[in-house]
């Protein structure tokens, strides 16, 4: 518990430093407005669009995009690394493709992502589920791989069903690694959330700030900046929570 | 109900191992016929194929050849395990854990808690309910798995060295335990010691293994008054079963010692 509080000191501690040095710059220092508006501007600039409610309708395009893309990406990840594991003979197949596929850099296969899906939301869900399952696939193959011999004994012994042993067994002992995947696929996510929305379509955070930029908005440009940092530290916090409601068992998991 | 003559009946089986290397013979042809409710103890020396006998008997692996067979009427899980090893699920508490068999055999949780309640107070784990396994010591990691090979009821048990992590004291207490859960349920037990007064004290019939290849040497009757108790111990039938014993794993490996 003390632990946690001298935490919410330091976070709080250096949030201040940060925001004095910001209006420092602004102020005292007087840098102009199109280069660093000042904190009080882009707070205006954020009141602004939360009052006439577009700020909800990007924000929330955006979240909602991140939030399918990690699900998707998870359980297609697990199910794959799943399947492989079980039938090892698929692996000598899916091998060769999937490598390929996983080192080719995603955000180079955005623009293609809009041609075959188009500049909705479909394209962009597919670049963020690109951006999730390899990370998590990788991380599943590795959980199921290292799974206890003996742990197979006591569901043979016990003659679970499949979905009993898979459940009760293999999905929580592999839980830890599946982890570790989804942690980097979901900063990995929120990259791919935003880029996507620069390249195409009228909505999201990622679209307000090329808006913003376009129209030399350096306000709302740094409002929709704050936001979009905001979220990746929001991510981090429920991915944390979480992580330690799943993985308690582990002990001493501190992150 | 009555008592099957030929509760596990074993007949030539072996097993040969297919390693890189080559093959490994792991048990030579065994044969014996086990009444139900009798307690079998295993002893030998390391590597002479008693872990492979119990995997082979559970199912848990496949004889090279002979048969074995169980008289337990299509049970769906006939036999109850303790490996040498405890395999708790270390993400599930102690009474998940013992309850583990019963959850997944459709119990409902009331019953089943009464159960592992009960036998997690039965192997002297109370107060550790709600514990997870890496919070136990080896010892208790074991004793708990006993209880969960327990709780599920399997009129046979396996034990693979269940009380080689326990202290002597605590090591006693459960041997008496073991005796009375045996007396009182009339499991078929068989139990692989690497203590040989362990084996004469349990057991209705001993099996005396010998390693490299691993094969069966000979069986020993033992024909120690029950029930068996501190008195036990003073008896001279039993201190000169424990010498043959003793004898019966010296003589024929002169490389071992
Ligand atoms: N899966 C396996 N693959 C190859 N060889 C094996 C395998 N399991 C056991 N063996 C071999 O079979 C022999 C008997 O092994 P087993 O585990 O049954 O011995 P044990 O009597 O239980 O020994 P211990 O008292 O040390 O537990 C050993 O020589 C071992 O190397
Ligand atoms: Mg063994």
């Amino acid at each position: 518990m003390s632990g946690r509080f001298s935490a919410a000191v330091d976070y709080t501690l250096a949030l201040a430093v940060l925001l004095f040095a910001w209006w420092f710059a602004t102020g005292p220092m007087g840098l102009p407005t199109y280069l660093l508006p000042s904190p009080l501007r882009t707070w205006n600039a954020l009141v602004t669009i939360a009052l006439t409610g577009e700020l909800w309708r990007h924000l929330g395009f955006t979240l909602q995009n991140i939030v399918l893309g990690l699900i998707l990406g998870c359980i297609a990840g697990i199910a794959i690394a799943y399947v492989m594991t079980r039938f090892p003979k698929l692996a000598v197949w899916l091998d060769g493709p999937l490598v390929i596929l996983q080192t080719a850099p995603k955000i180079a296969l955005a623009p293609l992502f809009i041609v075959w899906f188009g500049f909705g939301v479909l394209s962009k869900i597919v670049l963020i589920f690109s951006l999730v399952f390899f990370p998590v696939f990788v991380g599943a193959v590795a959980g199921f791989r290292a799974l206890d011999p003996k742990m197979k004994d006591l569901s043979k012994l016990l003659g679970l069903s499949s979905i009993q042993r898979f459940r009760q067994i293999e999905l929580p002992a592999a839980m830890p690694e599946i982890f570790v995947g989804l942690k980097i696929g979901a900063v990995q996510a929120l990259v791919g959330a935003v880029l996507a929305e620069w390249m195409s379509g009228k909505v999201g955070l990622g679209y307000l700030m090329t808006f913003a930029s376009a129209t030399y908005k350096t306000p709302l440009l740094f409002a929709a900046v704050l936001l979009t940092v905001v979220l990746g530290l929001l991510l981090h916090v429920a991915l944390t929570i979480l992580e330690r409601r799943l993985l308690s068992w582990k002990g001493a998991a501190r992150g | 109900m009555s008592q099957s003559e030929r509760m596990i009946d074993i007949a030539g089986v072996h097993k040969t191992f297919v390693a890189d290397h080559g093959t490994v013979t792991a048990l030579e042809p065994v044969s014996i016929t086990i009444k139900e409710g009798e307690f079998i103890s295993i002893v030998g020396p390391s590597g002479c194929g008693k872990s492979t006998l119990l995997r082979l008997i559970s199912g848990l692996d496949q004889a090279s050849g002979g048969s074995i067979k169980l008289d337990v009427s299509g049970r769906k899980r006939p036999v109850g395990f303790v490996f040498q090893e405890p395999v708790l699920l270390p993400w599930k508490t102690i009474i998940d854990n013992v309850r583990f068999p019963l959850d997944t055999s459709g119990v409902s949780r009331a019953q089943g808690d009464k159960t592992a309640l009960d036998l997690i107070k039965m192997v002297g784990l109370a107060g550790f309910e709600k514990a997870l396994p890496r919070q136990l010591s080896g010892g208790m990691r074991q004793r708990a798995a006993i209880a969960r090979a327990l709780s599920d009821d399997p009129p046979i048990l396996l034990m693979d060295e269940p009380f080689s992590a326990v202290d002597l004291l605590t090591r006693d207490n459960l041997n008496d335990e073991l005796l009375r859960i045996w007396q009182s349920t009339g499991k078929t037990i068989l139990l692989v010691t690497h203590s040989v007064e362990e084996a004469a004290y349990l057991a209705d019939r001993v099996m005396v293994m010998t390693a490299r290849p691993g094969k069966l040497k000979c069986i020993h009757n033992v024909e120690l008054p029950r029930p068996r108790g501190e008195e036990t111990k003073l008896d001279p039938a039993y201190h000169a079963l424990v010498a043959q014993l003793r004898r019966d794993l010296r003589t024929p490996a002169g490389e071992a010692h």
